[in-house]
């Protein structure tokens, strides 16, 4: 009888370059959510007008933060979508066991992460040319690409952590939902509740809020997100690693 | 050609007495190689383990032999000795069944004889 | 050597007892049947076999490790059933090449002759096949693996009856070209009968009969005649079936393990003996009462 005996790194792998292809679709997703968020941003955040006889100013600010936000939803769906049986019991058609799958997963997060992060960065120059030709605008301040690369790639970096870190965070809730079904009403009941607890800038959701998103040295924010989802996944890996494949 | 399997005799006895069929058609002959267990596997649509069966019944009986390596062969004697089994066997066999049935019906031993040589005489 | 080693294994599944200490080995390279009734266990063992569900009690090896989280063991075995959900977004191509990709010994050449065979366009996407052609190409994906353990779990429902035939006389060709372990589950004897080695019975989640099949149809005979003569011949056997028939006579299964002398008294006191097929045995063996839907009636 000749077995074959192939390696833990082996087989993550191959799933990882499986899963890229096989979900194809949850890109589609994000493309989607960043064109709709490109649209709800051409509102334009706000405006200042001048007027001194012939002459009149107007100035008009655009933001590409919420396509930024919706990426972020999406990384967070993504990341509960990957739990779901129908991806989960994907893995177990092929060559897998739970750590496997887990592992495959987490770098398939990280790898549309940083996907979602570079399209929404990108997406500020779209929305630039976009303001351009068809805004009627005569003059758009703004730097190119190629510009300002540094800013560029660090937009893209920090970007990518707060997905992956939502992913992290999506995959945990999505292990939870799968292990108990009742979490879908409870877990979003937690959350309401703590936000309308209203204790000012101490409350749990604040203080959460501003531990990732007010740290202005970087290498202390890469800390806390590195270390922060690698908990998280830690304790998903964990609940899942005795979780049964139920059709 | 081949047999029809009947769902109530275990296979590998169909499978010998197809062979043996074979042998007394003359289709094998004295120290001609017989179908492999995997031929017959594929040949009969069945598991190849109840073909090999089949085939050491026969074995068994020193109507086919084995030569190592190369597979089971007809023995020299195989007709005859299909012959005389069947002889012994089946007619046996139903000779038991004809001198129970003729009790149930009170034919006399003399009426059953009597029977036997006027089917013969025709 | 024994490919699975399956020791009073116990499972508690869906508020039920599906497994109840169940125990057998399967040898390497024979191709096992495993029969029962709906929710007699067999799907529930297969899961454990291919490593999806851990036994709450017991122990079960495959290829002498517990299957669960085992990598060597997935490697090994490929289990085929009808809740497989391929990806949307591949085709039958694509899910080929990934395949090829994670079991090693995977006949691409195989696997597209019989794609071809049976009418499937590589092109088409899994989630667009009807129910019977999912059906077959499961099986084609099962067979073209190769794998040292291969598992079907009821695998012709939905197919037509020569897509079927086909599928069995392609199993037997390829485990001739290449020998490896197969069980087959069905809950159709007659189907499989002719193409397995042995044959493991189950009801209630608990073997009852293990043995090969050859062996079988010598293993029980029908008793036929008076029943006051029936049923003081066979004195205390247990009678896996009985049936009332026409004129005070009955129709008796029992286990065929006579004497020459008990035999010869019942031809003398006018009991006859018929032959029971394998697919009657096994309905009479896994039915819950002795007379079948006719104790319902009587």
């Amino acid at each position: 009888m000749s077995l074959v005996n192939p390696s833990l790194i082996q087989i993550v792998k191959k799933q990882y370059v499986y899963k890229l292809r096989a979900y194809m679709d949850l890109y589609t997703r994000l493309v989607l959510s960043q064109i709709v968020a490109i649209l709800f941003s051409l509102n334009g955040l706000g405006m200042m007008g001048a007027r001194g006889g012939v002459f009149e100013v107007s100035v008009h600010f655009y933001s590409a933060d919420l396509v930024v936000i919706f990426s972020i939803l999406w990384a967070f769906i993504t990341a509960i979508l990957t739990t779901t049986k129908a991806i989960r019991n994907g893995d177990f058609l092929f060559v897998t066991n739970r750590v496997s799958s887990n592992l495959s997963n987490i770098l398939f997060l990280l790898t549309a992460s940083f996907i979602g992060a570079a399209t929404a960065m990108m997406s500020t120059y779209l929305m630039k040319v976009i303001i351009y030709y068809f805004m009627d605008h005569h003059y758009v301040d703004t730097q190119g690409p190629m510009e300002a690369p540094l800013e560029l790639l660090f937009g893209i970096f920090t970007t990518t952590l707060y997905l992956f870190l939502f992913c992290a965070l999506g995959y945990l809730i999505g292990v939870l939902v799968q292990l108990y079904k009742g979490f879908i009403f409870i877990l979003p009941a937690i959350f309401i509740g703590t936000i309308f607890l209203r204790e000012g800038n101490t409350g749990l959701v604040t203080s959460v809020f501003k531990f990732f998103f007010m740290e202005t040295s970087l290498p202390i924010f890469i800390t806390k997100v590195v270390i922060t989802s690698c908990l998280l996944f830690i304790c998903a890996m964990g609940l899942s690693n005795r979780m049964e494949v139920n059709q | 050609m081949f047999p029809n399997f009947d769902g109530t005799k275990p296979i590998y006895l169909q499978i010998s007495e197809w062979l043996e069929t074979e042998i007394l058609n003359g289709n094998f002959e004295g120290d001609q190689k017989i179908y492999s267990q995997y031929q017959l596997a594929e040949i009969l649509n069945i598991n190849p383990a109840t073909a090999a069966k089949g085939l050491n019944i026969l074995a068994e009986e020193s109507i086919l032999y084995k030569k190592r390596g190369l597979g089971m062969f007809v023995s020299k004697a195989a007709k005859e000795m299909i012959l005389n089994k069947r002889k012994n066997q089946k007619l046996k066999q139903l000779i038991i069944e004809i001198v129970l049935e003729a009790k149930r019906l009170n034919v006399s031993k003399v009426e059953l004889i009597q029977m036997i040589m006027e089917e013969e005489n025709e | 050597m024994n490919v699975i080693e399956c020791k009073d294994v116990t499972k508690n599944y869906k508020r039920k007892k599906a497994l109840n200490s169940i125990s057998f080995q399967i040898e390497e390279n024979k191709i096992t049947g495993l029969v029962g009734r709906n929710g007699a266990g067999k799907t529930t063992l297969l899961k454990i076999i291919a490593g999806y569900m851990k036994e709450d009690s017991g122990e079960l090896q495959v290829f002498g490790e517990s299957p669960f989280n085992n990598l060597m063991a997935s490697a090994n075995t490929i289990f085929i059933h009808d809740q497989m959900e391929f990806s949307p977004a591949l085709n039958l191509k694509e899910i080929f090449e990934a395949a090829e990709n994670f079991y090693e010994k995977w006949d691409r050449e195989r696997s597209f002759r019989l794609l071809h065979y049976f009418s499937l366009d590589p092109k088409q996407y899994y989630k667009r096949l009807s129910k019977g052609m999912k059906s077959t190409f499961n099986m084609i994906f099962g067979l073209s693996a190769n794998c040292t353990l291969t598992i079907f779990d009821e695998p012709t429902t939905g197919m037509d009856a020569a897509v079927r035939k086909d599928f069995y006389r392609a199993l037997l060709k390829d485990y001739l070209d290449n020998p490896r372990t197969i069980i087959l589950s069905s809950h159709h004897l007659n189907e499989i009968e002719d193409l397995i080695e042995d044959l493991l019975l189950i009801k209630d989640g608990k073997e009852l009969l293990y043995m090969p099949i050859a062996d079988l149809k010598e293993w029980a005979i029908a008793v036929i005649g008076k029943s006051n003569v029936v049923n003081e011949w066979i004195g205390n056997k247990e009678m896996i079936h009985s049936k009332d028939m026409v004129q005070d006579q009955v129709y008796v299964v029992v286990r065929n393990d006579f004497s020459k002398v008990e035999l010869e008294k019942a031809y003398k006191a006018g009991i006859k003996f018929s032959p029971v097929s394998s697919t009657d045995l096994c309905v009479y063996l896994t039915s819950k009462t002795k007379g079948g839907i006719d104790d319902v009636f009587s």
